[in-house]
């Protein structure tokens, strides 16, 4: 019986780690990132990417360097286990596959367009706009979790809901992406650095 | 009359058999089954980095090939930035598009991969000839109806040519070999440029 009491407490502690916030709080923590983000004119950041699929037995571990600089470019550099890297500038995308170099024109694109503008503003944090998504907030220890759920349609069919983790600051330190079959990535930011100067020969590629 | 007896001669060279072709020395085995082990472990995650080369179209992603149940693999195929592109299951004889982005939903495609992840999972084959090639032993096996020729070096499976006129329509090659995981493996398809290129990761 004492064992299933733990159980219980382990459980119902665990749960309340992740509790819903008052709409005073939300709005507080809104705030605060929007205005965080409003500062931000680069970012650049170590990552790590766990592609979590329900029949392997380990998720899938890469990693690598993000960069951003305003108004809109950003690059993802994979590193381990291999070398790929995609640029996001211009209306274009730049990928370099491990040498292999192809550029994919975004401006033709709705849908490019759209993710261009997703990404950017998911490393900022950015993403309230509740015409776009329905949000939720939750605090997560001391931190907060904000679970962004797209209204379109489409949109749906590719991802059910994304969860951005915020710190105290109002940056952002993990970036989860659940498909509609549950599968997910999570992208955990490491050493990030706000507003050091990027030179723009790091976004070539 | 004599114009037509060599075109004739030209058209038997033209569509002799493979083994005929290749100069393969018959082989009188016992061995009735020919055993493929690269994606047989249940308890292994298979991950490769892809490499497509589609005409002049480069593009990469990461391919998944996981064994679920004796006969069952799932094969999945995502962006580097973990965005699904197609999840196909292999149940028995049976194929199911679990889930496909619409850009890539064309049926010759979809054909095409079934054809290519089918033989590579596919484990067990009836043997129908076997021959003896240089240091090669040579399987003759039929997926699909179509003839393949599995050509094993040290005992490991190296190639695998689907022939169809008795000409290589599509060939597999595994290298980097250690144990039951084939490192790098190549598909690519003779008449038309395709060619896909992995790397386990």
């Amino acid at each position: 019986m004492p064992k299933f009491i733990f159980l219980f407490l382990f459980i119902t502690t665990t749960l309340a780690a992740q509790t819903k916030m008052s709409t005073i709080e939300a709005n507080a923590l809104k705030e605060k990132v929007k205005t965080y983000a409003s500062t931000i004119n680069t970012i650049s950041s170590d990552f790590t990417q766990y592609k979590h699929l329900d029949f392997l037995a380990n998720d899938i571990v890469t990693s690598g360097k993000m960069a951003f600089k305003t108004p809109n470019m950003v690059k993802w550099e994979y590193s381990k286990p291999f070398k790929y890297s995609v640029v996001f500038k211009n209306q274009s995308l730049y990928i370099n596959d491990n040498g292999n170099k192809n550029t994919i024109d975004i401006g033709s694109s709705e849908q490019f367009k759209q993710l261009n503008k997703l990404i950017i503003n998911s490393v900022k944090g950015d993403m309230f706009d509740t015409n776009e998504f329905s949000i939720d907030y939750y605090k997560k220890d001391k931190n907060s979790e904000v679970h962004f759920s797209p209204r379109d349609e489409k949109f749906k069919t590719f991802i059910k809901v994304f969860h951005i983790t915020f710190n105290p600051k109002g940056d952002v330190i993990e970036v989860k992406m659940i498909e509609p079959s549950d599968d997910y990535t999570t992208i955990v930011f490491n050493n990030r650095t706000i507003n050091t100067p990027l030179a723009d020969e790091i976004f070539a590629n | 009359m004599r114009y037509l007896l060599i075109s004739f001669c030209f058209l038997c060279v033209g569509c002799a058999s493979y083994p005929k072709k290749n100069k393969f020395e018959k082989k009188e085995t016992s061995d009735t089954f020919l055993r493929n082990t690269y994606f047989s472990d249940k308890a292994q995650d298979y991950v490769y980095k892809a490499s497509i080369n589609i005409y002049k179209r480069h593009f990469g992603g990461i391919l998944i090939i996981k064994k679920i149940n004796d006969a069952n693999h799932r094969v999945v195929f995502t962006t580097e930035m973990g965005n699904k592109i197609f999840d196909f299951s292999f149940i028995d004889n049976d194929f199911t598009v679990n889930h496909i982005l619409e850009d890539f939903n064309k049926k010759i495609l979809i054909s095409i991969l079934k054809k290519d992840f089918r033989t590579l999972i596919k484990e067990n084959m009836k043997l129908t000839n076997t021959y003896s090639y240089h240091e090669h032993l040579v399987f003759e096996t039929e997926i699909d109806k179509k003839k393949h020729y599995y050509y094993q070096t040290d005992n490991k499976i190296s190639k695998i040519a689907r022939v169809s006129n008795g000409k290589e329509k599509v060939v597999f090659t595994f290298s980097e070999i250690n144990d039951t995981i084939a490192n790098l493996i190549t598909i690519e398809h003779k008449g038309i440029k395709f060619k896909i290129s992995l790397k386990s990761i």
